[in-house]
């Protein structure tokens, strides 16, 4: 029952948004920044993810095809579960535990602060100041951000499969380019659109509904970021279920 | 529907109750315009929560508050914001943005609702206030070097920049040291005389409040106990009144606004 409330929360939350979302422009100066801190501050950890992804891909995919003796097709397993589910999932995952996590931590201090209140006294509405910029700098740098976690899963796995595993080069990747459709890279980027809004939503409500002081805080980061995901989760079946079921 | 009166916050027969305990219980009260009202009582009693209803931050359960004629509590919001542009208010940590600098902290109402001011002018402004509140050529200090008088003084800063007609303080004393106190209550008795609107000033601080204020509201248990001016209030012979006045009672000397500012450091 709390659960259907929290659901109901939200999306009347998104509403509330959507409202004066689209009687105002958002405020630029703040998008550039939120973009920034998104986007490239993320960037280092995303990276790493990928690479250790792609790099373990490599490596399971061969250990599972060499007793059937279809080593060769593990340019194919790459391309097919790296960049329909894997890559655009982990960079979801990433974006939400760093990008996430700080838009619910900062909106719940700035609750516990009073500084929405003040907002709302200067007769500024704190959903249009503090989620507009936030929703379509995440929108703008997900879509990039998924592509770039595709490139570099796929570049640590040929890296191992190649280097690491004596696997043929060019075979690796006429495998892995004849499985990858533009679909495939059209789904990853859809996907990666509904997650961004997935975080930006959660994330923001999560620090709205925070109860005020540290703990407050803490319990809405927590929450931002295990809700954040467990939705990314559900909906990255939907969609696959939808496009490929 | 209340009648009409010159008073730009009325509160009729207001109610609030949070779960089973009952906040405020039949509030009325007109505030007087181009003066001073304190409005004290002891901790828990619901100054703050009536505060939030004259923003429109809390609505309440039953009765009626009205600011500059609206009602906060069933006006649409954008009528609600119209009588907050009209409005300016200090929160008890000055609830400045940290991520800003001094003055992009004051400047930031002037930057939403002044478009048609440049940023010279804006910034032309912000430097007034900030002299208007003892912190000249603070401009481009980070918020999170200001010391608490400093943030209160800022936030007193952004509260008059618009030029606002009634001005809140919420507990504009609280955590700060018994000098630096007496300094914030003198900017403000300044302030008063120099921009003649109306105050409205939640406390606890007997002292300050006498200092400042024209007329005293008192809460105690939800209810408003006593109102009148300051020397009605401080006369009063209501059992509750006498005891929340009772050691503070001893009056400080007459007001002198510039004895009581301290020297810049």
């Amino acid at each position: 029952m709390s659960a259907l409330a929290w659901v109901g929360g939200l999306a009347y939350f998104a509403w509330d948004w959507f409202k004066v979302a689209v009687t105002r422009r958002p405020p630029a100066g703040q998008t550039l920044v939120e973009a920034y801190r998104i986007g490239v501050q993320s960037l280092p950890v995303l990276l790493t993810i990928s690479v250790f992804v792609g790099t373990n891909l490599a490596l399971q995919g061969y250990n599972a095809f060499v007793p059937l003796g279809g080593q060769r097709l593990v340019g194919m397993f790459v391309a097919m579960a790296g960049v329909r589910e894997l890559a655009p999932l982990i960079a979801a995952a990433m974006i939400a535990a760093k990008a996430g996590t700080e838009m619910a931590s900062q909106i719940a201090v700035m609750r516990t602060r009073e500084q929405i209140d003040a907002l709302e006294v200067m007769a500024v509405n704190p959903y249009w100041y503090l989620v507009t910029p936030r929703l379509y700098a995440i929108l703008a740098v997900m879509p990039a951000l998924s592509l770039i976690a595709v490139f570099v899963t796929v570049c640590a796995s040929y890296c191992v499969a190649v280097y690491q595993l004596g696997l043929n080069g060019p075979t690796f990747l006429e495998y892995a380019r004849t499985s990858t459709h533009l679909r495939d890279i059209l789904t990853g980027e859809l996907k990666a659109l509904v997650f961004a809004v997935i975080i930006c939503f959660v994330s923001c409500y999560c620090g709205f509904r925070s109860e005020k002081g540290p703990e407050g805080v803490g319990k809405a980061t927590n929450q931002a970021v295990v809700l954040s995901c467990i939705l990314c989760v559900s909906f990255n079946y939907l969609v696959s279920q939808v496009l490929y079921g | 529907m209340a009648e009409p009166t010159d008073a730009p916050v009325r509160l009729v027969d207001v109610h609030k109750r949070f779960g089973t305990l009952t906040v405020l219980d039949g509030v009325s009260l007109d505030i007087p315009r181009g003066q001073t009202t304190a409005i004290i009582g002891p901790s828990g009693t619901g100054k703050s929560v009536l505060l939030k209803h004259i923003v429109g931050l809390i609505k309440p359960d039953a009765g009626e508050v009205s600011v500059f004629g609206t009602n906060m509590a069933t006006a649409p919001e954008r009528e609600v914001y119209a009588v907050r542009k009209r409005l300016g208010m200090l929160f008890q940590d000055g609830a400045l943005f940290d991520s800003f600098s001094t003055g992009e902290n004051i400047e930031f109402p002037l930057k939403q609702h002044h478009a048609e001011m440049s940023a010279e002018q804006r910034r032309a402004r912000v430097e007034e206030v900030l002299a208007m509140v003892e912190l000249p050529g603070l401009y481009d200090r980070p918020t999170p070097a200001l010391s608490g008088g400093q943030r209160k003084r800022v936030g007193l800063a952004r509260a008059i920049v618009t030029g606002p007609e009634l001005v809140l303080f919420d507990e504009p004393n609280s955590g700060l040291d018994p000098m630096t106190s007496d300094a914030i209550d003198a900017l403000i008795g300044h302030l008063k005389e120099t921009l003649g609107i109306t105050f409205v000033v939640i406390t606890h601080d007997i002292v300050g409040t006498i200092n400042v204020a024209d007329h005293i509201a008192m809460l105690y248990g939800g209810k408003l106990v006593a109102w009148g001016t300051c020397a009605e209030v401080t006369h009063s012979e209501h059992p509750i009144v006498r005891r929340f006045l009772g050691r503070n009672l001893i009056l400080p000397a007459p007001h002198d606004p510039a004895s009581a500012r301290l020297p810049s450091i």
